[in-house]
């Protein structure tokens, strides 16, 4: 035991595995001890949270800066009305279904931005989501530029009762959320993890190291869009109503996720999280002050990048060394001399 | 020090395990009930114009409410929870979800564009809120959300007119005007350009019937930077006329290249681009002329069934409490709260949503934008408000908004005569 080891688990990290479960548990029981409002509020942080993870997973780890996300968000909001709607499946298989649609759409689009390099991709990226956004307004039958509501009957198609259909809506929020965190996770801890972090500290070095760079960031990508889509579809389940600008609106699903990961702290697992937390909270008490809101957004920015460079959570690590998920890797064994 | 004696501890601990189940009660058993009444609105972002007069309707409502309305003999105090949409629909289906679940109203109300009458719809329609909306043609709101007329919905009801008042009311002021009946349409990929537009529901068809020839190249993408295209075939076909739905800035882009390939048509109908004065006044020279339905002006001769005052008096108010010109959107939201008073006025039991439902359905209220009556619609849950047309006209150092044309109302006064550009 007191031998030299390299080891990832920390005392932190191990007790937040432990509290984990538990966490959960009373998480998925939500529904008996949360009021409506709550759950729908909780059900919506889950979501952002998601995509905050996702996000970062893309410009933090894999050094892609995309604005583009809401291409995935609003492709997969649409092929969920156009399943549900038109084809007649049901909500819950139509899911997997439209992240089949979300990784071919993802992965024929990154052959196409691969080409491109750092600022050129971010708008590279952009362009492709307006180009989604374009295509979608052209589709008649999916209400074309006016939009579309999804009739109660095919949500009701959920369950016939209101409090399940609510249940019902959190559980696949807040399954979408741990699985996509928990994807990350053991992505980042498996041998394209390490990869990852090679390429993201020069990608250079790590090429003339046999890393296959293009295939490593391309499997992220593919990833990232397929979950991206599956969040989509559960926004807009929640939304009701779909419209080419608020599917692919670059404010709502690209603006306020990058502030949530610049705020919370850029390639780190734990600062999406916060980072939501800290977006929610200035959402529900600033919100009803109209411009002011948006000012004191663009304030908080500012304060963060300017005192906190890398985020809240990069300010915890920094000073404490914490980690709550178990990634970088540090020697075990030492005694206080150093022995 | 005096200790808590055992007697005392076991009456107050009683008392205390007791109390909820005297305490809770009703609402209804409460002194002066109250009734939640959630309004959404654009408060912010593009479409901030048609709440510009949220305020001030609010606060005057405000002071005639503070004394209550009365429902089967009790006075019910209405509480009136407004929220911003930030002219966004992701942001208007987010609040009315708020008002519904947190706020827990009873009622919601929304107004302006279905950009925001639409989703808040759609979420009282599945929460089962009773929802009463205005400020849309009543196409975009009933089509656009999916409806059978057969079936309407079962909680959300809507007053305004439809695209066959503007039709009718654009025609009555092109017939009288005398020149050719070719027309040029302009219309967006949006949902009030693809009602406008439609080949049946929208403006083609009735125009042909008339014996109007319309140009329509198709729909244009919102916050277009060229219509180049649009004005060639406009002007190959001769166009004298040139209509359709639009946002500001796209109509600015247009009449300015428009002057610049030298198209000059003599009338220009357009709706929602030019309801606003601050539009007009931003086009400058060429802003005068220009001509746009009128839903409602101060010389409607209607009043309000709240306060008695006439719409002159309302619009009067506004320029006098914020110096700005009246706008449309005034009288409408005004007429919003007028119909939630007389529902609560009316309802059975205010507990209970059906009853409030049935009392909506029953509603028959002159109102200061003119009759409110479900019972009377095109289709289940929507009612017609008059419309007639009108130009924007040069008055001593402004310009004022002169009805031109009234044969869809002919109740409403005409306060100006047609003048060719």
């Amino acid at each position: 035991m007191n031998a030299l080891h390299v080891t990832r688990q920390t005392r932190l990290s191990l007790t937040t595995l432990i509290l984990l479960m538990p966490a959960l548990v009373l998480l998925t029981a939500a529904p008996w001890w949360a009021g409506r409002a709550d759950l729908r509020l909780m059900g919506e942080i889950a979501l952002y949270m998601s995509l905050a993870t996702l996000w970062n997973l893309l410009a933090g780890y894999a050094g892609l800066v995309s604005v583009g996300q809401q291409a995935y968000v609003g492709l997969g909001a649409y092929v969920f009305f156009a399943l549900t709607l038109l084809a007649g499946v049901h909500p819950l298989a139509a899911l997997p279904l439209l992240m089949l649609v979300g990784a071919g759409m993802s992965a024929t689009a990154a052959v196409l931005l691969f080409r491109l390099r750092g600022a050129y991709f971010a708008i590279g990226s952009w362009v492709l989501a307006e180009v989604f956004r374009l295509t979608f307004a052209q589709v008649s039958a999916l209400g074309g530029g006016s939009g579309i509501s999804l009739p109660p009957a095919v949500v009701r198609a959920l369950s016939d009762d209101r409090w399940m259909r609510e249940a019902m809506a959190w559980w696949l929020a807040l399954g979408a959320a741990a699985l996509v965190i928990g994807v990350v996770v053991l992505f980042l801890r498996s041998r394209n993890g390490v990869a990852l972090t090679a390429i993201r500290d020069n990608e250079l070095a790590a090429r003339s190291l046999g890393i296959d760079v293009w295939r490593t960031k391309f499997t992220v990508y593919v990833a990232v869009g397929a979950l991206t889509t599956l969040i989509g579809a559960l926004i807009f389940l929640q939304k009701l109503r779909i419209s080419p600008d608020a599917a692919f609106s670059v404010n709502d699903w690209t603006a306020f996720v990058i502030f949530i990961v610049v705020i919370g702290g850029l390639g780190t697992i734990e600062g999406p999280i916060i980072g939501t937390l800290v977006f929610f909270a200035l959402r529900q008490t600033l919100a009803d002050l109209g411009t002011i809101y948006l000012i004191a957004l663009g304030l908080v920015a500012i304060a963060v990048m300017l005192w906190a460079p890398r985020g809240l959570w990069g300010l915890v690590r920094d000073r404490w060394g914490l980690e709550i998920f178990p990634l970088s890797r540090r020697v075990a064994g030492l005694n206080e001399k150093g022995h | 020090m005096k200790t808590l004696s055992r007697r005392l501890f076991l009456t107050g601990s009683t008392t205390l395990l007791a109390a909820p189940a005297i305490l809770r009660g009703t609402r209804a058993y409460a002194r002066t009930p109250v009734l939640k009444v959630g309004h959404v609105s654009p408060r912010t972002g593009p479409l901030a114009g048609f709440a510009e007069a949220d305020e001030h309707i609010l606060a005057g409502l405000a002071e005639r409410f503070a004394g209550g309305v009365e429902n089967n003999g009790r006075g019910w105090q209405i509480q009136i929870i407004s929220k911003d949409s930030q002219s966004n629909p992701n942001r208007a289906s987010e609040v009315t979800s708020e008002l519904i679940l947190s706020d827990e109203v009873d009622i919601i109300v929304a107004a302006s564009t279905p950009d925001t009458v639409n989703p808040v719809s759609d979420q009282a329609e599945i929460n089962d809120v009773p929802c009463i909306t205005t400020d849309c043609p009543w196409q975009p709101y009933f089509f656009g959300r999916g409806g059978n007329p057969a079936e309407g919905f079962r909680n959300t009801f809507h007053f305004f007119w439809g695209l066959e008042d503007v039709i009718g009311a654009f025609l009555s002021m092109w017939d009288a005007a005398g020149v050719t009946k070719t027309v040029g349409g302009l219309f967006p990929n949006d949902a009030d350009g693809n009602a406008w537009g439609h080949p049946e529901l929208g403006l083609p068809t009735p125009l042909a019937a008339a014996g109007y020839t319309l140009t329509d190249p198709g729909r244009y993408q919102p916050l277009s930077d060229d219509f180049s295209n649009y004005i060639n075939a406009f002007k190959a076909a001769g166009c004298e006329i040139v209509t359709g739905n639009m946002i500001p800035p796209d109509f600015g882009t247009f009449w300015a290249q428009a002057a610049q390939q030298g198209f000059h048509p003599k009338i220009v109908t357009i709706g929602k681009a030019l309801l606003f004065p601050s539009v007009i006044q931003g086009l400058g020279e060429r802003g005068p002329g220009l001509s746009s339905e009128v839903w409602w002006s101060p010389d409607h001769p209607f009043a309000s069934s709240l306060t008695g005052v006439t719409a002159g008096e309302l619009a009067g108010g506004f320029t006098a409490a914020t110096g700005r010109p009246w706008t449309q959107p005034i009288g409408f939201k005004h007429a919003l709260f007028e119909v939630v008073a007389d529902v609560v006025a009316r309802a059975a039991d205010l507990d209970d949503p059906d009853a409030i439902l049935a009392a909506i359905r029953g509603t028959d209220l002159n109102t200061i934008v003119g009759p409110v009556n479900w019972a009377t619609g095109p289709v289940p849950n929507v009612t017609k408000t008059p419309l007639v047309a009108g130009q924007w006209q040069r008055d001593g150092d402004g310009i004022d908004l002169k009805i031109v044309a009234n044969a869809t109302a002919p109740q409403i006064p005409l306060t100006g005569a047609l003048q060719l550009l």
